[in-house]
């Protein structure tokens, strides 16, 4: 007997790339907007401060349809991204990505900023004194003594990633293979009559996935703690 | 603390969670209704139930979401006193399951199914078994209720298959949580074409209707209302009379809805 259908295999599939991809795109430019918030000081910082916080202060359909009002076909942005690099974001996949990458943005920039205030600049600054350049400085001070912070951003993205829904389907719907990720398709198993069991079935992957997650990062903070350490 | 004392204060914590977030005992608020009712009806329940408080002193709480989801809640212990259901099948389950007072079952209105579109210059179309909807929608998605569960995404993919336009189209499907969902894809122009009822095309003016669906086409479309069998205060009985009243017939006629016996 199958376990679960080929489309709900697809939905867990999707959900995979969709969270991974998300993950990516918020890493470095969380890590830089954590920086620009922790370390800077100029005019509009809490202004940036609270841009970076909306997705966790909105509701979700909200998000959503700002982000169908933006990148959808009618939408200034959508137009513009198509025309210049050829991506569609409305109804695809990549537009499950987008809209799971925003809703994990503040996650990822919270981690990350927490980590870099907590790094003594002196450090870095004694760094500097024996003739290390600004980025070496980076490189070799500041980012092992972040990197934690980082991996715990990644592991909140890619969580939000993985269990996002209601930017999602408003944003690009749901439609199987495309846009039907794990949240998705439990959603539409819950709104099926006698669709209890899929759903179930779902849940549970959905939870063996976040559990493998949570193992991996595990794995690597010990490591990343052990070389630090030995270091 | 021993087990029992714990156990008996974290009881006591819980009630007074719940109190203060809202789940007031039916008891104490006896001529409050909760009615739940299919997103299709949020226009002419928003309009009934202030009339009906007002001629009855009665309060009416209005919980509007696609009828499965509203059906589902029900099922594990919402509490609703009156669902309106946007199709039988999750009316039937719940008849089945008693949880409803099945005596107070009855169809309250009809309703059809039409083809929108977002541009209003866009002409109309005829659907039969020669119309060319891939090439219609071109680059574009067709909106629509989710199509294995919500009933106006039911009635939609019904109605696509007996055309035999099913197959080809479904690619293009965008499915939403609900009809109302639906028609906002449409009328943000997110989408060019979207599937919803006459009576959400009606309520909506950024989109036209560019066909409407043969009746023979999909079930009838029926909204059948019927009291929840936990709840029978008069105030249910009141209001269930309420909607068959001529003052309310008028509403969801000038909405667009037609008697089910049509």
């Amino acid at each position: 007997m199958e376990w679960l259908t080929p489309e709900e295999w697809q939905a867990v599939a999707l959900s995979l790339r969709v969270a991974f991809w998300a993950t990516v795109f918020c890493l470095p430019a969380g890590v830089f907007v954590a920086f620009v918030l922790a370390r800077g000081s100029f005019p509009g910082r809490q202004a940036l401060n609270v841009l970076v916080h909306l997705p966790l202060i909105m509701p979700p359909v909200v998000t959503g349809y700002l982000l169908l009002i933006a990148f959808g076909p009618q939408g200034g942005l959508g137009a513009v991204l198509k025309e210049v690099f050829g991506v569609t974001f409305a109804f695809r996949w990549t537009g499950a990505a987008l809209a799971s990458g925003v809703m994990a943005f503040p996650f990822m920039v919270r981690a990350a900023r927490l980590s870099i205030e907590a790094v003594d600049p002196k450090l870095e600054q004694a760094a500097a004194t024996l003739g290390a350049s600004r980025p070496w400085v980076f490189v070799t001070v500041t980012l092992p003594m972040i990197l934690p912070g980082i991996l715990v951003g990644c592991v909140l993205a890619f969580a939000k990633g993985m269990g996002e829904f209601g930017a999602t389907i408003t944003f690009v719907s749901n439609i199987p293979g495309e846009t039907q990720t794990i949240p998705l398709a439990i959603d539409l198993a819950l709104e099926t009559p006698g669709g209890e069991g899929r759903a179930l079935r779902l849940a549970l992957i959905s939870i063996g996935i976040a559990a493998g997650a949570l193992a991996l990062s595990e794995w690597v903070s010990r490591r990343m703690a052990a070389r630090i350490g030995g270091a | 603390m021993s087990g029992v004392a714990f156990l008996r204060s974290v009881m006591r914590a819980t009630a007074l969670a719940l109190i203060l977030i809202g789940f007031t005992p039916k008891t104490a608020v006896a001529d409050d209704i909760t009615v739940f009712a299919a997103s299709s009806l949020t226009d002419v329940l928003q309009e009934i139930a202030p009339r009906f408080e007002a001629q009855t002193g009665h309060d009416v709480r209005l919980s509007l979401a696609g009828s499965s989801k509203l059906a589902r809640q029900i099922q594990n212990g919402a509490p609703a006193d009156v669902f309106i259901s946007a199709n039988s099948d999750w009316m039937d389950r719940l008849e089945k399951d008693g949880l409803l007072d099945a005596g107070t079952r009855r169809n309250l209105l009809g309703n059809a199914l039409v083809l929108v579109a977002h541009d209003p210059e866009t002409p109309a179309v005829t659907i039969d078994r020669s119309l060319d909807l891939p090439a219609l929608l071109g680059e574009g998605r067709l909106a629509m209720a989710l199509v294995d569960a919500v009933p106006a995404g039911v009635y939609g993919k019904a109605a696509l298959r007996y055309f035999g336009l099913w197959d080809d189209v479904a690619p293009q499907v965008a499915q939403a949580a609900n009809v109302r969902a639906a028609l906002a894809f449409v009328a943000s122009g997110a989408t060019p074409f979207g599937i919803v009822y006459k009576t959400d095309a009606q309520a909506e003016d950024d989109v036209s209707i560019v066909a409407r669906f043969p009746a023979g086409s999909h079930p009838p479309i029926l909204y059948p209302v019927a009291a929840v069998a936990a709840a029978k205060t008069p105030a249910v009985t009141d209001f269930l009379a309420y909607l068959g009243s001529v003052e309310s017939q008028e509403v969801f006629g000038k909405a667009g809805f037609t008697r089910p016996a049509d």
